[in-house]
């Protein structure tokens, strides 16, 4: 996972009202920027602002919907870091396993 | 991010610790081929069957209670040992450090959105 993509995610993700979209996203399945202001007190304008943002980080996917844009989360942006501590703990359970081992061969062998 | 394991091993700090540190030791566990000099500032080679090697510095050596290990491509591990009923307890902490802890609640936050 790169740097750069991780502090693009970073960034779309430190803001309240962009966290709260995603969960209104997700929580809907797909959204369009009129259906989430309709729910909020802002305007349609700047909730599509803020999907964009959203969508340029990776995190939701846009599909145009005659005039207008539908959003979708993309859980693939945190797929990464997910992937490298499910990989990490099993190295470790399998060093520990072979730890335990070697500690009981070094006592039979004094 | 980082991943955390505890584990006690009906053995003592000292036996650990030589597992922990000493390379013929380290070669019957952690990687296939070892060098490691364990002592602020010392030099870990790790070589492992795959033919992958990674290296590390070694931050902090406490003798049979506490191993840092800077490494060089990215990452910390933190290997802590205690005494207790029964033998020594091992704490191992890996972090990444390319993801923040703050980046790591958003991750949970979205598990629990996904």
């Amino acid at each position: 996972m790169g740097r750069g993509r991780v502090e693009h995610v970073f960034d779309a993700l430190g803001d309240p009202g962009r966290r709260s979209l995603v969960e209104a996203v997700a929580s809907r399945g797909s959204a369009t920027a009129t259906e989430l202001a309709a729910g909020l007190p802002v305007t349609r304008q700047a909730v599509a602002k803020q999907l964009a943002a959203l969508a340029d980080a990776g995190l939701l996917r846009s599909t145009r919907a005659g005039r207008e844009t539908r959003y979708e989360v993309t859980p693939e942006p945190l797929g990464d870091a997910v992937a490298w501590m499910v990989d990490m703990g099993a190295t470790w359970d399998g060093r520990l396993d072979r730890l335990g081992r070697a500690l009981a061969k070094g006592r039979a062998a004094r | 991010m980082q991943i955390e394991r505890e584990i006690v091993f009906p053995a003592s700090p000292a036996e650990v610790w030589e597992a922990l540190t000493e390379p013929e030791r380290l070669e019957e566990w952690f990687a296939t081929e070892v060098e490691l000099d364990a002592q602020p500032g010392g030099i870990g080679v790790f070589r492992w069957g795959d033919g992958d090697e990674r290296r590390a510095v070694v931050r902090e050596a406490e003798p049979e209670e506490r191993l840092v290990l800077d490494w060089e491509d990215e990452g910390q591990v933190v290997l802590e040992l205690d005494e207790v009923d029964g033998g020594t307890r091992v704490r191992v902490v890996e972090r990444s450090p390319e993801w923040s802890t703050a980046l790591e609640l958003h991750a949970l936050a979205w598990v629990a959105v996904a």
